[in-house]
C-alpha cells in the first residue's frame, strides 16, 4: 500500500495555501491577488473559463514561474525556495502533452519513475491495462488522447500525495473519461489531494467537493459545491391544470418567485433554495403533474459568474 | 498560392536571410584580396602554377583555370567555398519549407483551410527557385561591383559565377525536396540531403584529380568547371541544369501524390519493447544524445580523415616553398606539418561547435515544447536539465573528436611525410574541445539570461570560423584574430607547447555556464 503520509514529512492540514498572489509578465498580470485553499485529502476544482489564470497559477504551484507577490505554500513549503522537494511529492499532468518523440510509451514511464526515483510497478501496469494503452509504440505515433495517457498513468502511478491536474482530459474519449473520473476518486480514498483544473463543468460537478473559481486573474468564488448550490436557483417544471394556470401565478408571486409568466399551463420556472418547498407544496395542492425539482447544474453557477452582461 | 508563399516566407526568413547574407558577403568581401594577395603577374604566375600542380588544392577547390587571373583564382578558392556553403542552405531551406512543415503539423493547418494538397509542394518549390534567383543576384552584384578594381572580373563573369552558385543551390534543392518525400521524417530526410552534398563533393575531387572531366557534369559542386566563370562564361550548361531542375521538381511532385502526408515512401519501425534505466535527468539526457552524437561521429570522422588524408600535397609544398590565397593563409609560417593539421583542426573545430550548440540549444527547445516540465515535475532541481545537456554535450563532443583525432592520427602517417604527423594530427583534433566548449558555455548562457536571444548561440561559431579561415586573408590584425575560438591549439610537438589559449577558452565556457544555470533558476520556466 502507500506510505506517502509517514517517513519525515507530517500531512498537512492544506495542501495547497495561496494568498494573494500576484504573477505578472511586463504590465499583463495574468493572476492578480489570488487566494486559493485546497484542504488535505480533498478534491478540488479549479474553474475558469481560457485565460483565466488557471495554468499560470498552477506554474507558480511547481515553481515554474515565479510569483510576483503573495504569499504561496505547497505542502507547506514555498515552491520559490524549494521547488524540487514539493515536485517529488506531487503529479502534474498538463493540458497540452508532449514528450519525447523517439521513446516508446513505456521508456517515457521508466524515464519519468527513474527521475522521480519511486516507482508503484504494479499500479502503473495495471493503469496501462485500464487505459489501453500500447506502451512498445514510439510515442511520435501517439495521438494528444494518448500521449496524455501516458502521463496519466505516470501521474496515478506515481506514490504521491498530491495531484495537480491541468485540464487533463482534453484528448480523452468518453470512456477514458469515465475512466480517469474513477482514478481521481479512487486516489482520494487513498487519501491523495487532487486540484483539478477544468472548464467542462460536469467533470468537476461529478468529482469535486468544493471548488475555486477564477476570472481574469481573481478569485470570484470558493467554497463548497454544497454550500455554493444555496446561492444557485434550482429548475422547478410542472404542468398545471388549466383553471389552475392564473391563481398559480398569482400565489408563486406572493412567494417570492420572480417573474414566473406562467402563459400556458407549461410551467417552468427558477426558484431559490429557499422558497423551494412553497413551491412544491404549492404544486402539489394545484393538483400539477410531471413535477420535477433539478438541482443547479454548475453551469448555471458558471453562467451567473462568467455571462458577458450586455450594457 | 500567394498567400501561402508570404507565410513561408515570413516563417522561414531569419533562415533565408542569414543564409543570404552570408554568402553575399563571403563574394563580396574577399574578391578585392586576390587582387592585393598578388599586385604582380609574376607573383600570380608562381601561385598558378603551385596550385595547378598539387593534388590537395585541386581536391579541394578543383583545378584552377589559366591565366590564373585574381577573377579565376577567386572563382576557384571561394568559389569552392561558397557552392559548398550554398548546397548546405539549400538541404536546410528545403526541409524547413517541406517536410519539416509536415512533422510539425504546420502544414496540416494550411491543408485544412481547403487548399489543393498539391500546392504547398509547389510553394516550396517556388520559394527555393525565388531563394535561388535571389542568391544569384546578390552574389552577381556583390562580385560586379568589383569590376574595374580587381583584374579580370567583368560583369557577364561576375553573373555567371552567381548563377553558378544560385543554381548549386537550387540543384541540391530539388534533389533534397526529392529526398523528403523519400524519407521517413524530416531529420533523415536532412542527412540524406547533407549524404548527397559529400557524395557531390567526392565527385567533383575525383573528376578533378583523375582528370575526368564529365564526372563534373554530374554533381552540381562542379558547375564552375562546366560554366567556367571569368573564363568562357559559358551559359548553355545553365540551360541544360534547369531542364534537369524541373524534371526534379515533377519527380517530387509525382513522388508527393504516392506518399502518406508526414510520412515518406521508406516506412519505420514504430514498435519495441525496450525498457530505460535511468535514474536523472542526465541518464535521459545521455539516452536521448546517442542517436546524434553517433551521426555526428561518423559525419565529422569522415570529414576530419579527408581533410588529414589529403594533406600531403599541401605539405610538401609547403616544406618546398610558400602557398599562397586562401590556404596558404590557413597554413602560415612555422612547421608545415602542424600548419597543415592545425587547418584541419579549425575545420573540424567548426564542425563540432556546430554539434555543441544545436544541442545545448535543444535544451530551450525542450523547455518550450513542455517536455522540460515533465522533468522538473518528477523533483529535479531547475539548473539540471541545462546542466545535464551542457554535460552531455561536452561527452558527446569529446568522443566526436577523439574518434576523429585517433581516425586521423591512423592515416595521416601514411600519406604525409614529416615529423610527428599522428601525434600532431590527434592533438590539433582533440585541442579543438575547449572551443566547442565555449559556444556550448555561451550557448547555456543565453538560454539561461536571455532565452529570447538564443539565435545569438551561433556568434562564436560563425566570428571564430571567419576569423579563422578569412581573418588573414582579409588583412584583420592578429589581436583581432586571437578574439576567435579556433586558433589556440598549441603545437605539442613544438619546445614549450603554450596551452594558455587553451585555458581561456575553458576558463570563459565553465563562467558562462555557471551564469547560464544561476539564470535559469531566475527565470520563468516558460512553453509555448
Amino acid at each position: 500500500m502507500h506510505d506517502w503520509h509517514q517517513g519525515d514529512h507530517m500531512p498537512q492540514h492544506t495542501a495547497i495555501d495561496v494568498e494573494r498572489l500576484v504573477k505578472r509578465f511586463g504590465t499583463f498580470a495574468a493572476v492578480d491577488g489570488l487566494d486559493l485553499t485546497v484542504r488535505a485529502g480533498e478534491v478540488h476544482g479549479f474553474l475558469g473559463p481560457n485565460g483565466a489564470g488557471k495554468s499560470t497559477t498552477i506554474r507558480v504551484l511547481l515553481g515554474l514561474y515565479r510569483a510576483t507577490a503573495g504569499r504561496v505554500r505547497v505542502l507547506g513549503i514555498d515552491p520559490a525556495v524549494r521547488a524540487a522537494e514539493i515536485n517529488r511529492r506531487i503529479s502534474y499532468v498538463p493540458g497540452e502533452v508532449n514528450l519525447w518523440p523517439n521513446l516508446t510509451g513505456q521508456e517515457v514511464l521508466d524515464a519519468l519513475a527513474g527521475m522521480r526515483g519511486s516507482r508503484d510497478a504494479a499500479a502503473e501496469r495495471r493503469l496501462v491495462a485500464d487505459f489501453a494503452l500500447d506502451t512498445r509504440k514510439v510515442v511520435r505515433t501517439y495521438s494528444k488522447g494518448n500521449r496524455q495517457k501516458v502521463i496519466l498513468v505516470a501521474a496515478f502511478a506515481a506514490r504521491t500525495e498530491l495531484l495537480v491536474l491541468d485540464e487533463p482530459t482534453s484528448g480523452l474519449d468518453p470512456l477514458m473519461e469515465e475512466l480517469f473520473r474513477r482514478c481521481v476518486r479512487e486516489a482520494a480514498v487513498e487519501g491523495r489531494t487532487v486540484l483539478l483544473s477544468s472548464h467542462i463543468l460536469a467533470e468537476v460537478e461529478q468529482l469535486c467537493a468544493a471548488v475555486t473559481i477564477i476570472k481574469d486573474g481573481r478569485l470570484v468564488e470558493s467554497g463548497r459545491l454544497a454550500d455554493m448550490r444555496h446561492l444557485a436557483a434550482s429548475e422547478v417544471t410542472a404542468r398545471l391544470p388549466e383553471d389552475r394556470v392564473a391563481d398559480v401565478a398569482d400565489r408563486l408571486r406572493s412567494i417570492g418567485v420572480t417573474d414566473p409568466a406562467p402563459a400556458d399551463r407549461d410551467l417552468h420556472i427558477s426558484v431559490l433554495r429557499q422558497h423551494i418547498p412553497a413551491v412544491l407544496s404549492l404544486l402539489v395542492e394545484a393538483d400539477a403533474q410531471d413535477i420535477t425539482c433539478t438541482p443547479a447544474k454548475l453551469e448555471s453557477l458558471f453562467l451567473r459568474h462568467y455571462q458577458v452582461t450586455p450594457c | 498560392m500567394l498567400i501561402l508563399l508570404r507565410l513561408m516566407l515570413h516563417r522561414h526568413r531569419v533562415l533565408i536571410t542569414s543564409w543570404l547574407v552570408l554568402l553575399v558577403a563571403v563574394t563580396g568581401a574577399t574578391v578585392s584580396a586576390y587582387q592585393s594577395t598578388y599586385p604582380t603577374a609574376e607573383q600570380r604566375r608562381t601561385a598558378t602554377d603551385l596550385a595547378q600542380h598539387s593534388a590537395a588544392t585541386t581536391l579541394m577547390y578543383g583545378n584552377l583555370a589559366d591565366p590564373g587571373t585574381p577573377a579565376l583564382m577567386f572563382t576557384w578558392e571561394i568559389g569552392a567555398i561558397a557552392t559548398i556553403l550554398a548546397a548546405i542552405m539549400a538541404v536546410l531551406v528545403a526541409i524547413s519549407l517541406t517536410r519539416a512543415a509536415e512533422d510539425d503539423g504546420t502544414l496540416e493547418l494550411v491543408r485544412t483551410t481547403g487548399i489543393d494538397a498539391r500546392v504547398p509542394l509547389r510553394c516550396a518549390l517556388l520559394m527555393l527557385a525565388g531563394v535561388a534567383a535571389t542568391l544569384a543576384l546578390g552574389c552577381t552584384g556583390g562580385l560586379g561591383l568589383a569590376a574595374g578594381h580587381v583584374d579580370a572580373v567583368t560583369w557577364p563573369g561576375a553573373a555567371a559565377f552567381g548563377t553558378v552558385v544560385g543554381l548549386t543551390f537550387l540543384i541540391v534543392g530539388m534533389v533534397t525536396v526529392v529526398l523528403a518525400q523519400v524519407a521517413a521524417t524530416a531529420g533523415s530526410a536532412r542527412l540524406l540531403g547533407f549524404a548527397v552534398v559529400g557524395a557531390a563533393f567526392g565527385i567533383r575531387a575525383l573528376a578533378d584529380t583523375r582528370h575526368v572531366g564529365w564526372l563534373n557534369w554530374l554533381t552540381p559542386l562542379g558547375l564552375r568547371a562546366t560554366v567556367r566563370p571569368f573564363a568562357e562564361n559559358r551559359w548553355w550548361p545553365l540551360a541544360t541544369y534547369l531542364v534537369v531542375v524541373a524534371a526534379l521538381a515533377w519527380f517530387a511532385a509525382f513522388l508527393a501524390g504516392r506518399r502518406e502526408y508526414g510520412a515518406g515512401l521508406i516506412r519505420r519501425r514504430d514498435s519495441r519493447s525496450t525498457r530505460l534505466n535511468i535514474r536523472s535527468s542526465l541518464g535521459l539526457t545521455a539516452r536521448l544524445a546517442r542517436r546524434p552524437v553517433l551521426t555526428w561521429t561518423v559525419g565529422v570522422a569522415c570529414l576530419g580523415t579527408l581533410f588529414s588524408a589529403m594533406g600531403s600535397g599541401v605539405v610538401h609544398q609547403s616544406q618546398q616553398g610558400d602557398l599562397g590565397g586562401f590556404l596558404g593563409s590557413q597554413l602560415g609560417g612555422g612547421n608545415p606539418v602542424a600548419g597543415y593539421f592545425g587547418y584541419c583542426g579549425t575545420v573540424v573545430g567548426m564542425a563540432v561547435t556546430a554539434f555543441a550548440v544545436l544541442s545545448v540549444l535543444r535544451a530551450r527547445q525542450d523547455e518550450l515544447g513542455g517536455l522540460t516540465d515533465h522533468i522538473l515535475a518528477t523533483g529535479a532541481r531547475r539548473w539540471k536539465p541545462l546542466a545535464s545537456q551542457v554535460a552531455v554535450t561536452a561527452v558527446g563532443t569529446l568522443i566526436i573528436l577523439v574518434v576523429t583525432g585517433a581516425l586521423s592520427a591512423l592515416i595521416a602517417p601514411t600519406v604525409i611525410n614529416g615529423p610527428d604527423v599522428a601525434i600532431r594530427a590527434f592533438t590539433y583534433t582533440i585541442g579543438q574541445w575547449p572551443s566547442a566548449m565555449v559556444a556550448a558555455g555561451w550557448t547555456a548562457l543565453l538560454i539561461g539570461l536571455w532565452p529570447r536571444l538564443t539565435g545569438l548561440a551561433w556568434l562564436p561559431l560563425i566570428a571564430g570560423g571567419l576569423l579563422a579561415l578569412l581573418g588573414q586573408l582579409l588583412g584583420i590584425p592578429q589581436s583581432v584574430r586571437d578574439l576567435g575560438v579556433f586558433q589556440h591549439v598549441p603545437d605539442v610537438a613544438a619546445p614549450g607547447p603554450d596551452a594558455r589559449g587553451l585555458l581561456i577558452l575553458l576558463t570563459v565556457a565553465g563562467a558562462t555556464l555557471l551564469l547560464g544555470l544561476a539564470g535559469i533558476t531566475r527565470r520563468n520556466i516558460t512553453t509555448d
